[in-house]
C-alpha cells in the first residue's frame, strides 16, 4: 500500500528527528564536556606548529609552512576525539535502563542508531567549525576555497560517523561504560601511525608501510590536499572513498551489534 | 487482554528461567505476579514486552500476536521497569514531550498529557529540573508518568515500589488504583505481599520458573488453608534467601579476560 509506506516513512523520519534532537541536546549538557575534545587538537596544533616549525626546512618536505601542513590534523583531531562520545552516551542509556524504554516504543530501531550518528555529525560541525575559525585566525589558507572547506567538513563528518561506530559497537557488545570509555586510547595509534606529523617520504620505511595500511592516513591526506593543493589531487577522492567505505562497513557492523544486543 | 500460553525461556548457558508459564489477564483486571527473587518474574514480564526473546510459547496482548505484531502492541502498552531508566541530561518535561513525540501523539494532546501526568505524580514544581536531581521516590513517580504518556490500555509494572518510603509507596498505590478504576489493565510483579493484597484482584505465584498457584486472595487462602497471603507464599514457594538465582544471562565484562 503506497499510503502505508508513506506513513511508515513519515513516522521513521519523525522518530529520527526527535531522537537526534534529544541526542544533540546531550552534547551541551554539560557544556564543559566539550572543552577536553577541543583542548586536545588546539593544544597539539599550537605546540607542534611552534616546536616543529624547523621541520619544514628539511629536504623533501612540501613547500609550505609546518603550520599549514599540520592544520588539517587539527581539524581532523577535533572531530576524531569527540566522535567516541556517541558510544559513551549509548552505554549510559543501556546501563541506566533508558535504552530499554526506547526498545518498547513503536519506533523504528534504526532511528535510534541514526539519531546517534546525527549527533556525531552536528558535534563534528560545531567542533570543526571552532577549530576552523582558529586556523583562519592564525593565517592558515585553504587553497580550494569555500567549497574546499565544505568538502573537508563532508569528509570529516562521514569519517566521524564511521569512527563513532567503534564506540557504539563496544557499547552494544559489552554494555560496560568503563570499557567503552577506554576505547579512547585507540585514537592514538590510529592518529599517529599516519602522515599526520610528516610527509610519507620522510617517514622511516616500516612506519610508512604501517601508515599506508591505516585508513586515517587517507582521510588526513584528503583533508590536507583540500587545504594545500587543488581539486586535481588524487588524495581528495581517495579520502572520500576511504571515509565512504568505512562508513558503510562500520554502520553495518553497528546495526548487526544492535540486533544482537536486543535478543 | 493478556493471554500467555506455555511461555518458556532457556538462556544460552542452559538455565531455564521460565518453564512453561500460562495465564490470562482479563481486560480491566489488576493482576499480580508474585514470587521470590530469582523466580523468573522479571524474565517473564520482559518477554511479554519483547525485551527478552522467548524460547517458545505464545503471547497475545489486546488480541495481537507478540511474534508478528509487536510494533502494534507497543502502541498500547506502557512499562515501568524495575530499573528506573531516565535520561539524566533532560528535564521531566522534555522527556515527557519526547516520549509523546515518539508515540506520535498530536502536539495539543502531548501538552495536555504533560500537565495531567505531572499533576498526577505531583511533580509540577520540578518539571523543568534535570531528572538527575530527583530523589528515588520522585524518579519512580516520574517513571510511572512516562509509562502513561500515550494512555496505554495495558500497564506492566515490575516492582514499582522497590526502595520507596511508605509515603511514596502509598502515593503510587493510589495512582494505580485510580488508573485501574478508569479501565486500565495492570500487570504487576512484586514480592511485597501487602502490595499484592492491597491492589490485585487476581494473583499468580511463581517459583523456579513455574506458576505454582493462582487465584483471588480469598481463593488462595482457602486453597492453601492459610491465614495470610505471606503464609500462602511461603507454603507454595518454600522460599529462603539461599534459593536466589544469579542472572547467568547478564553480560560478563571479564569473560574475554578469563579466556
Amino acid at each position: 500500500m503506497p499510503g502505508d509506506v508513506a506513513n511508515q516513512m513519515s513516522t521513521f523520519f519523525s522518530d529520527w528527528y526527535y531522537l537526534s534532537i534529544r541526542n544533540i541536546k546531550q552534547i551541551w549538557r554539560p557544556a564543559l564536556a566539550l572543552i577536553p575534545s577541543l583542548f586536545i587538537p588546539v593544544f597539539f596544533f599550537l605546540v607542534n606548529s611552534f616546536s616543529l616549525s624547523a621541520f619544514s626546512k628539511v629536504a623533501g618536505f612540501p613547500k609550505v609552512s609546518y603550520m599549514d601542513f599540520i592544520a588539517p590534523v587539527a581539524m581532523f583531531t577535533a572531530i576524531f576525539f569527540s566522535s567516541g562520545n556517541a558510544g559513551i552516551e549509548l552505554v549510559q542509556d543501556i546501563s541506566n535502563g533508558y535504552f530499554k524504554k526506547l526498545l518498547i516504543m513503536p519506533i523504528n530501531r534504526l532511528a535510534i542508531i541514526l539519531g546517534r550518528l546525527t549527533e556525531v555529525a552536528v558535534q563534528a560541525v560545531v567542533q570543526g567549525g571552532i577549530v576552523l575559525v582558529l586556523l583562519l585566525a592564525v593565517g592558515v589558507r585553504f587553497h580550494t576555497g569555500v567549497l574546499g572547506v565544505l568538502a573537508i567538513f563532508a569528509m570529516l563528518i562521514v569519517f566521524a560517523m564511521a569512527w563513532s561506530c567503534v564506540s557504539m559497537i563496544s557499547a552494544l557488545r559489552t554494555q560496560n561504560a568503563r570499557l567503552v570509555q577506554s576505547m579512547f586510547v585507540l585514537a592514538f595509534p590510529f592518529l599517529y601511525i599516519t602522515t599526520s606529523q610528516a610527509p610519507k617520504a620522510l617517514l622511516p620505511p616500516t612506519f610508512a608501510v604501517l601508515a599506508s595500511y591505516n585508513p586515517v592516513t587517507y582521510i588526513i591526506e584528503g583533508v590536507r590536499a583540500l587545504v594545500l593543493s587543488d581539486w586535481s589531487a588524487p588524495a581528495i577522492w581517495q579520502g572520500f572513498l576511504t571515509a565512504g567505505v568505512l562508513f558503510v562497513i562500520m554502520v553495518s557492523l553497528t546495526l548487526a551489534s544492535f540486533r544482537k544486543a536486543i535478543r | 487482554m493478556i493471554q500467555v500460553n506455555d511461555l518458556r525461556k532457556t538462556y544460552a548457558g542452559g538455565t531455564e528461567a521460565v518453564r512453561g508459564v500460562s495465564f490470562e489477564v482479563k481486560e480491566g483486571e489488576f493482576f499480580g505476579f508474585l514470587g521470590p527473587n530469582g523466580a523468573g518474574k522479571t524474565t517473564t514480564i520482559n518477554m511479554l514486552v519483547s525485551l527478552v526473546k522467548k524460547t517458545s510459547g505464545k503471547v497475545f496482548i489486546n488480541g495481537l500476536d507478540l511474534d508478528s505484531q509487536s510494533h502494534e502492541i507497543f502502541k498500547h502498552v506502557g512499562f515501568a521497569m524495575q530499573e528506573v531508566g531516565l535520561d539524566e541530561t533532560a528535564t521531566a518535561r522534555e522527556m515527557l514531550e519526547l516520549h509523546g513525540r515518539l508515540y506520535h501523539l498530536p502536539t495539543a494532546r502531548i501538552k495536555e498529557q504533560i500537565l495531567k501526568l505531572l499533576s498526577l505524580v505531583e511533580l509540577e514544581k520540578v518539571a523543568d529540573r534535570y531528572t538527575s536531581t530527583y530523589s528515588g521516590g520522585m524518579r519512580r513517580r516520574f517513571d510511572l508518568a512516562l509509562a502513561l504518556i500515550h494512555e496505554p490500555k495495558v500497564l506492566f509494572l515490575d516492582e514499582p515500589t522497590q526502595g520507596l518510603d511508605p509515603h511514596a509507596r502509598q502515593l503510587i498505590w493510589n495512582h494505580l488504583r485510580e488508573l485501574n478504576a478508569n479501565g486500565m489493565t495492570i500487570f504487576l510483579t512484586t514480592h511485597f505481599m501487602d502490595e499484592a493484597e492491597a491492589l490485585c484482584e487476581n494473583l499468580a505465584i511463581m517459583d523456579q520458573g513455574q506458576i505454582v498457584t493462582g487465584g483471588t486472595v480469598p481463593e488462595l487462602l482457602a486453597k492453601h488453608e492459610a491465614k495470610t497471603l505471606e503464609e500462602v507464599f511461603l507454603k507454595t514457594t518454600g522460599s529462603s534467601l539461599g534459593d536466589e538465582q544469579v542472572n547467568l544471562n547478564a553480560p560478563d565484562p571479564y569473560a574475554r579476560g578469563r579466556g
